[in-house]
């Protein structure tokens, strides 16, 4: 058994996934007033009022009471040497190998909302692909952009 | 000769316009279309200026078109100075452009029927800097004389020779290219067989004919066929017969235009492949460019024991052709395949002896995940159409075969700096990719097949913007973490 990368991310980023998945509940509850409007205006079967209260009720439930945890719990990382390895995913966990020689560029960005947590992302390229590893503490995003970078510049094509 | 301009030629002008045209094909069908047709050339009648619009529109589109294609030939110049290669064109805004010699990857060319008359080329310039299949640098009709003039320059540049005198001709041997894979016109006609393209023409016949739908007087035929039906099935079976041959020699007829001539060269370290009848192009690959390398075979060519090979490649192929999938070999017999490949590519291992394969408590995970969409499909179709509908629930037979016949064909093979993978959706597809091509690999697992310690392993090599990727699902757990470590080593 191949062990698990060895960081986590803080704590914080539970709240903030919640904050998201608010965000996300409010759209859609947007969206089923104005489908549950519709329904009663045009008298639509009453089937569809009941489906669009059961969606948002289960985005509730799932996107800000369950999975921001479930997220946090396997959402790890480790940065190497010769390698950056993470380990993201709900249902489906991947994990994911960058080696250092393949790392193009290293960014770290930062929202409206992750900046009131003082959070950021990094994201890092390869020549086909972006990987990002979400909500770190914005200091240490910074100290590990200019880790990676050196890292990356380091490493050589050996092969 | 230093710093001479050269100007493209004049045939450039009608090149740009009926290229321009062809982008704006559709617009214009359209607007011909929505108008039905009824153009009002009466001017006395009252409608006829409301009439008129579309037709102006197209006139001043058309118009700008022309202008615009006589515009850029008039203003387009090149020429090489710095051991640069130095393009500027524009009447208002100048576009200028600077590409050193050494940072040209390589020249496409590419022979139009227009080009074919006034026997010219169009040479595209790339570099590894042009992403999307787009090149740094067209230049589009020049001469013979012209193109090869610009890859001595350039080879010239590449050798680092010394500045080129003043009146020197510059001589270059003309370096030997070997013939890798010639196709054959058998093959041609297997290949239009074969491949997709029926399938694509028979889809094309009936949009076409549906579109005429209103025009065809469908009640007679109905009655025809009924009294054709009720004397021999042999007519219809003829009539059938007619319309598959019809559709085979279209599709001939399109295979040879794109295909005939296919030649496959290598020169140095380069591929070069040429190809088309009416437009003939010609591209070439730097050898350390190519990224992956995959066999498919559909199921027919996988009965008759036929295969094609396509080449994943970090820029190159022809302009307009978003992704970077080149085919190396459109067709050729599975047993001939190796010397070809063996020849280009000598440092991967093409043989598929020692096959690792997915577990038998796999299997049903090959089929499983396409309840998710057959559940909700066979319930609505069995509720609306009661009782017929339910004959839907046959379907389920298909799936599992398919899924039966995915897993077993799925497998990978590690060496010690190439990993090869075998999967299928329909068709079956070998990926050759070696550890130093390889950007990113994933392993994969999700909640089902944790608890049966099962997991997918996923490699992403270069290619266009997201990459190519190839995926080997549901092996055990264990082998996929051994693809991960032979990665990290």
């Amino acid at each position: 058994m191949r062990a698990q990368p060895q960081n986590q991310l803080p704590k914080k980023a539970v709240t903030v996934w919640r904050l998201y998945g608010f965000f996300q509940t409010m759209i859609l509850a947007l969206l089923a007033a104005g489908a549950v409007f519709l329904t009663i205006k045009f008298s639509w079967p009453v089937w569809i009022q009941w489906l669009m209260i059961v969606i948002v009720v289960l985005s509730i439930i799932c996107s800000i009471i369950i999975f921001p945890n479930i997220r946090w719990k396997i959402w790890r990382y480790e940065v190497r040497e010769q390698e950056i390895e993470i380990q993201s995913g709900l249902f489906i966990v991947t994990r994911t190998l960058i080696p250092m020689v393949r790392v193009q560029h290293v960014d770290t960005e930062q929202g409206p909302i992750l900046k009131k947590y003082n959070l950021a992302n990094i994201s890092i390229s390869s020549a086909a692909t972006v990987h990002t590893i979400p909500m770190l503490e914005l200091e240490y995003a910074d100290m590990l952009r200019m880790k990676i970078s050196e890292l990356a510049r380091v490493a050589e094509d050996d092969v | 000769m230093s710093n001479e301009k050269f100007k493209l030629h004049p045939a450039a002008v009608l090149i740009n316009v009926v290229k321009a045209l062809k982008d704006l094909l559709v617009p214009i069908a359209i607007i011909i279309v929505a108008n039905g047709f009824n153009f009002n050339f009466d001017y006395r009648s009252k409608d006829f200026f409301g009439e008129m619009v579309p037709l102006m529109i197209l006139s001043v589109v058309l118009l700008w078109t022309i202008i615009n294609g006589g515009i850029k030939w008039w203003t387009f110049v090149y020429w090489f100075e710095d051991s640069e290669l130095r393009v500027e064109y524009g009447l208002f805004v100048k576009k200028k452009r600077y590409i050193p010699f050494e940072r040209i990857q390589n020249l496409n060319y590419k022979e139009g029927i227009f080009h074919r008359i006034f026997k010219l080329v169009e040479v595209q310039i790339e570099t590894a800097g042009s992403k999307n299949g787009k090149p740094e640098a067209e230049l589009t009709a020049v001469t013979r004389a012209a193109a090869d003039e610009i890859e001595i320059r350039m080879k010239y540049a590449k050798n680092q020779q010394a500045i080129i005198e003043e009146n020197e001709q510059p001589i270059i041997e003309k370096v030997p290219s070997t013939v890798v894979h010639k196709m054959q016109i058998p093959e041609l006609l297997l290949l239009a067989t074969t491949s997709s393209g029926m399938g694509v023409v028979l889809a094309g016949v009936f949009a076409a004919v549906s579109q005429f739908a209103e025009f065809i007087p469908f009640d007679a035929i109905y009655d025809e066929v009924a009294f054709l039906m009720k004397y021999s099935f042999i007519a219809v079976a003829i009539i059938i017969a007619l319309v598959l041959l019809l559709t085979w020699i279209i599709s001939v007829g399109f295979t040879c235009l794109n295909y005939y001539n296919f030649t496959v060269s290598k020169e140095q370290e380069r591929l070069i492949i040429t190809r088309g009848l009416i437009e003939k192009k010609r591209v070439t690959i730097p050898l350390n460019r190519v990224q992956a390398i995959k066999i498919v075979e559909n199921p027919f060519q996988q009965l008759l024991g036929l295969a094609s090979v396509a080449v994943e490649s970090a820029g190159g192929g022809f302009s307009g052709e978003a992704n970077k999938k080149i085919i190396l070999l459109p067709l050729i017999a599975k047993k001939e395949l190796l010397t070809p490949l063996e020849e280009l590519f000598p440092d991967y291992d093409f043989s598929l002896s020692s096959h690792v394969k997915p577990p038998k408590k796999a299997l049903p995970f090959f089929y499983r995940i396409d309840f998710i969409w057959f559940v909700p499909l066979v319930g609505l179709i069995s509720y609306f159409f009661y009782p017929y509908g339910l004959l839907s629930l046959l379907l389920i037979v298909p799936i599992i075969l398919l899924g039966r016949w995915q897993f077993k064909t799925t497998g990978y093979t590690l060496y010690e700096n190439q990993i090869t993978i075998v999967s299928r959706v329909i068709s079956r597809v070998t990926f050759f990719a070696v550890k130093k091509r390889i950007q990113v690999t994933q392993g994969r697992q999700t909640y089902f097949q944790k608890r049966r310690d099962i997991g997918s392993a996923k490699i992403v090599v270069m290619s266009g913007m997201t990459g190519a990727s190839a995926i080997v699902r549901h092996i055990d757990q264990q082998e996929v973490e051994t693809i991960l470590c032979w990665y990290e080593k």
